[in-house]
Parts: C-alpha cells; sequence; structure tokens
C-alpha cells in the first residue's frame, strides 16, 4: 500500500522538478511576446529557454562538460554554438530535416547517464556531442518560424544565447563539484539521474504518440 | 586578454549578423503621436502628428468601452473619454504610441504605450493622479529597458570598456563615469538645453566604438591607448555624446512638460537596468572562460578588436553616407 508518506524525498523533489519544467514547457506563446516586443534577435535568444527540449539537454550538456576536466570540458564553449549555427544554416537551406520528436527524449537519456555514470569523456567525444546537440536544437528551433521571422536575427541570438548558456552551466557546474566536498560530485551525478528519467517520460509519450497515429 | 575567451568568435558572428541587417540605423526606433483634439464635450478629431514609418493604419488603438472610433473621429458616450486604451499591435517596429488628449478647455495630458505597457488609463480632467504616475514610470522603465537592448551599438560601447579596463573598482568607476556622462546630457537634451542633429550625433557614436576598437587593437600590440590610461574620462565624454541619442527617443514623443522629470528618471532608470545586465553577462562569462581555462588561440586574438570594430565601421560608413547624401 502506498501513501504520500511512503514517497522519498529524492523522488518528491523529482516529480516537482519534472512539473517546474513541464510548467515551464507550456508557455510557447512567451516566445512571440519577446518577438514582438525586441524583436528577433531576442526571440531567437530566448525561444530555446522556454521550450523542455531545448532547456533540459542544454543544463545536461552543460553540466557533463562542468564534470570533465576543463581540458575536455571546454570544448562544448566552441562546439555547441557552432552546432547550433550549422543546425540552423543547414534547416534553413532545406538540407535537413527537423529532427523527430524522438530525438528530445532520446538526447536526454543520453546525456543524463553519461552525467550520473560520471564517464570521462575524450575531448572529441565533449565536441561532437555538443555539435551533434547543436545541430539538432538549431534545425529544430528553426523549423517552422514564420516567414515574417528574420532568420539571421533569429540565429543569431540563438547561437549566442548557446554559447552563454554552454558556457555558464559548464563553468559553474566545474567551480561548483571543484571546490567543495564530495557530496557535489555525487549532486550532480544525481541531477543526471533525473535528467535521464525526464528524457524516459519524453521518450515514452512520443512513442506512444507515434502508435496513436 | 587570449584568456578572456572564445566569446569574440561568437559576438563577431552576432556582430556581423546584426549589422547587415542593420546597416546604419543600429539604434534608430520608431515612435508615433496621435493627437486628439475636443471638438465637441463627447467628440474628438484625430490626426497622427508623428505618423510611424509604416501605414498609421495598421496600428489598431482601442479605445474605452463607451468610445467608438471611426478613423479620424472619435466619439465617446457617458462619462467621456476616460478608461483604459490600447494599443495592440506595437512591436520591433514601432516602440511606443504616445496620445495627446487637447480638451477644448484644460490642459493637454499626455498618455505613452509601449510594447512592455500598452495600456494605459485615460483619466479626463482628474489627471494626473498617483495612477498617472504609475503607468508612467512603468512604462518608460520598460522603454528603457528596451532601448538599451535594442542599441546593440551603446551595448557594443560598453562591451569595449569591459574589454579593456581591467580590475573590478577600475571598471566601475569607468562605468560609472559611462552612466553620470550619458545621464546628464540625457536629461539636458530632453530638457531641451542642447540639441544635437541626429544623423551627425549617430555618425559620432559610430565613431565612439570605432575609436574603442582601435584602443583594443592598440592594447593587444602593446601600446596604453588613451581608454587604458584614463578610462574613465574617455567614458565620460563618449557616455555625454550616447546620452543625447538615447533622448531622441524621448525628444519624438513631444511628452507633456509636467510629466518629462518622472518619465526621464523612469526612462534613465531602465536604461540603467538594462546596461547592469549587460555589463553583469559579460563579466560573467569572462568569469565563466577563466574557471574554463577556455582561452583564445594565438591567431584570434585581435578578434575582439575585429568584433567591435567591423560592424562599427560598417555602421560609421553607413551614417556619414547618409549625413553626406540626404
Amino acid at each position: 500500500m502506498s501513501s504520500l508518506s511512503a514517497i522519498s524525498p529524492a523522488r518528491a523533489a523529482a516529480g516537482l522538478g519534472t512539473a517546474s519544467l513541464l510548467l515551464l514547457a507550456a508557455s510557447p506563446a512567451e516566445a512571440h511576446i519577446v518577438s514582438s516586443r525586441l524583436g528577433d534577435f531576442y526571440a531567437g535568444a530566448l525561444h530555446p529557454l522556454m521550450a523542455l527540449e531545448d532547456l533540459v539537454q542544454w543544463l545536461a550538456l552543460g553540466l557533463l562538460a562542468g564534470m570533465q576536466d576543463p581540458k575536455r570540458g571546454r570544448w562544448v564553449v566552441a562546439g555547441f554554438p557552432l552546432g547550433l549555427l550549422a543546425g540552423v544554416a543547414l534547416t534553413h537551406a532545406g538540407l535537413l530535416p527537423a529532427p523527430p520528436r524522438l530525438f528530445d527524449g532520446g538526447g536526454m537519456v543520453v546525456l543524463g547517464l553519461l552525467l550520473a555514470l560520471a564517464i570521462d569523456l575524450p575531448a572529441a567525444a565533449v565536441a561532437g556531442l555538443a555539435v551533434l546537440l547543436g545541430v539538432a536544437r538549431g534545425s529544430a528551433n528553426i523549423d517552422g518560424l514564420d516567414a515574417a521571422n528574420d532568420v539571421v536575427l533569429f540565429g543569431a541570438g540563438m547561437l549566442l544565447s548557446g554559447y552563454a548558456a554552454a558556457t555558464l552551466i559548464s563553468a559553474a557546474t566545474l567551480a561548483f563539484r571543484r571546490n567543495g566536498a564530495g557530496w557535489r560530485r555525487i549532486a550532480v551525478r544525481a541531477a543526471g539521474s533525473w535528467i535521464a528519467a525526464v528524457g524516459c517520460m519524453l521518450l515514452a509519450f512520443a512513442l506512444r504518440a507515434g502508435v496513436m497515429q | 586578454m587570449r584568456r578572456l575567451g572564445w566569446a569574440a568568435l561568437a559576438l563577431l558572428l552576432l556582430c556581423l549578423g546584426a549589422a547587415i541587417r542593420h546597416p546604419a540605423s543600429a539604434h534608430e526606433a520608431a515612435m508615433a503621436v496621435l493627437e486628439l483634439r475636443q471638438i465637441k464635450p463627447t467628440q474628438y478629431i484625430g490626426k497622427w502628428v508623428l505618423a510611424p514609418t509604416f501605414d498609421p493604419g495598421q496600428i489598431h488603438p482601442k479605445f474605452p468601452r463607451q468610445c467608438s472610433w471611426m478613423d479620424p473621429l472619435l466619439e465617446c458616450g457617458e462619462p467621456g473619454f476616460v478608461g483604459p486604451m490600447s494599443v495592440d499591435n506595437i512591436g520591433s517596429n514601432l516602440s511606443a504610441v504616445m496620445v495627446h488628449v487637447i480638451p477644448v478647455n484644460g490642459e493637454m495630458q499626455s498618455y505613452t504605450m509601449s510594447a512592455a505597457s500598452p495600456r494605459v488609463t485615460v483619466l479626463g480632467l482628474a489627471a494626473p493622479t498617483w495612477q498617472t504616475w504609475f503607468e508612467l514610470a512603468d512604462t518608460y522603465v520598460n522603454l528603457g529597458i528596451d532601448h538599451i537592448l535594442l542599441g546593440i551599438d551603446h551595448l557594443l560601447f560598453v562591451l569595449g570598456l569591459i574589454w579593456i579596463v581591467r580590475g573590478g573598482w577600475r571598471l566601475t568607476k569607468t562605468i560609472t563615469a559611462f552612466t553620470v556622462g550619458h545621464s546628464l546630457s540625457l536629461a539636458a537634451a530632453t530638457f531641451g538645453l542642447i540639441g544635437v542633429p541626429e544623423k551627425p550625433l549617430n555618425a559620432v557614436i559610430a565613431l565612439s566604438i570605432v575609436f574603442v576598437g582601435v584602443e583594443i587593437a592598440r592594447l593587444r600590440r602593446g601600446h596604453a591607448g588613451l581608454t587604458v590610461r584614463y578610462p574613465w574620462a574617455v567614458a565620460l565624454g563618449f557616455g555625454l555624446v550616447h546620452g543625447v541619442g538615447f533622448a531622441g527617443a524621448l525628444v519624438s514623443l513631444g511628452i507633456q512638460r509636467k510629466l518629462l522629470p518622472v518619465a526621464l528618471l523612469s526612462f534613465n532608470i531602465g536604461v540603467e537596468i538594462g546596461q547592469l545586465a549587460f555589463v553583469l553577462l559579460v563579466l560573467a562569462l569572462f568569469w565563466a572562460h577563466r574557471t574554463l581555462s577556455a582561452s583564445l588561440p594565438r591567431w584570434g586574438a585581435a578578434l575582439p578588436a575585429y568584433a567591435i570594430g567591423v560592424p562599427a565601421s560598417f555602421w560609421l560608413i553607413g551614417r556619414m553616407i547618409k549625413l553626406l547624401t540626404t
């Protein structure tokens, strides 16, 4: 028999975190408000930060990079924005279709597991992951953009936003785990497991939606 | 310098992209002013005294419920032209709409609507009340934030200062000097104490950014330029120029004189909020690059100077051509 008291604090926190993230995902109209107020550059910069798929994967990439040795982790600083740029350019040119929704959950599961298992990645793997994720997210964000939007400004905003997010999150993670007790590393790994769990849920939703169609 | 990171590469791409999209008008914001002159107790006649660059028919003002708008005639039932008013489609191509209400008897009242605050309350002869002041402050703080965030030329100048000036206290003094400079000239220009034609002013603003870009390049070669030796003086001097540029947004609206001090103060607070947010973001990125030891490669050490100097030169040439040919 289950009761509320039987739910562990960690699970409650995970549930709360997931619910909060889903709530954040429920406000895509915000991007249009930004677009009408400050134009396409800021719409591009803020659009990914208001969608669950971007928010969680960007966070996961930053955390993963911050858990690596700085010499390897710092490759996200260049790799991720360049990937975003490539994704925007290729999709806008019609050379790359937007990734299917399975990629969202799949990306979270892969990044979350790598983080939870604290796997040391070579520099090429960090850079490759950053570029791959950048291409996928750049492509997904530019897909379906209104014809009235300026793709160059939107893309430039997203590029800067991706660069800032990847740099700040990975540096903050590095500073957090380096300057303190061992529990900090465990906390970051726990965050990885939550990200993987959110990814599993999204994968299930995407698969179910696929079956229903 | 090299340790400040890959930021320059992203910024170079960003600035070039923005510069290409905004060749010579990085800082011009569209304003529109609608004058409503009372002709009968319940009727007003409307006229765009400052028309937007596009068809004013595309602006959709919404008047209080008891009023009906048949352009150019506004007809209001009881209790007259009072109540909430808004403009639906203020956007990136139109920063603000000001409405001047001119009664048959009494003083003119003005109300400003922006994208962030598209709704005001028309108070009739009772204005101004606390509500008027509050709405005014809300509108102009947001207008100030929008103005600095959309003014990529001002932000590039601030970025150049942050890049050149080392040390927390020294940087604080420099940014404060820039703030004092632009606040003084903003106030002076808004109150009509000084006036500089827009086109040469915009060219000088672009020149100030080119100057900072050149100073970064000189610093890289080991020459300590004026900005390195007297950063506060350069910041104060060019701050005075940039402040006159900020004032353009306020002056073009022709705001009611008794509302002007609060509007000016609120606008300046908005500008400072936007500037502070930008400075903090840049400093956070510098810290992040140091933490990650993510430095620029040797071949890229000159990138910051070009990231700032190239778009600024582009604007300078464009603005000079505009100045000389029109």
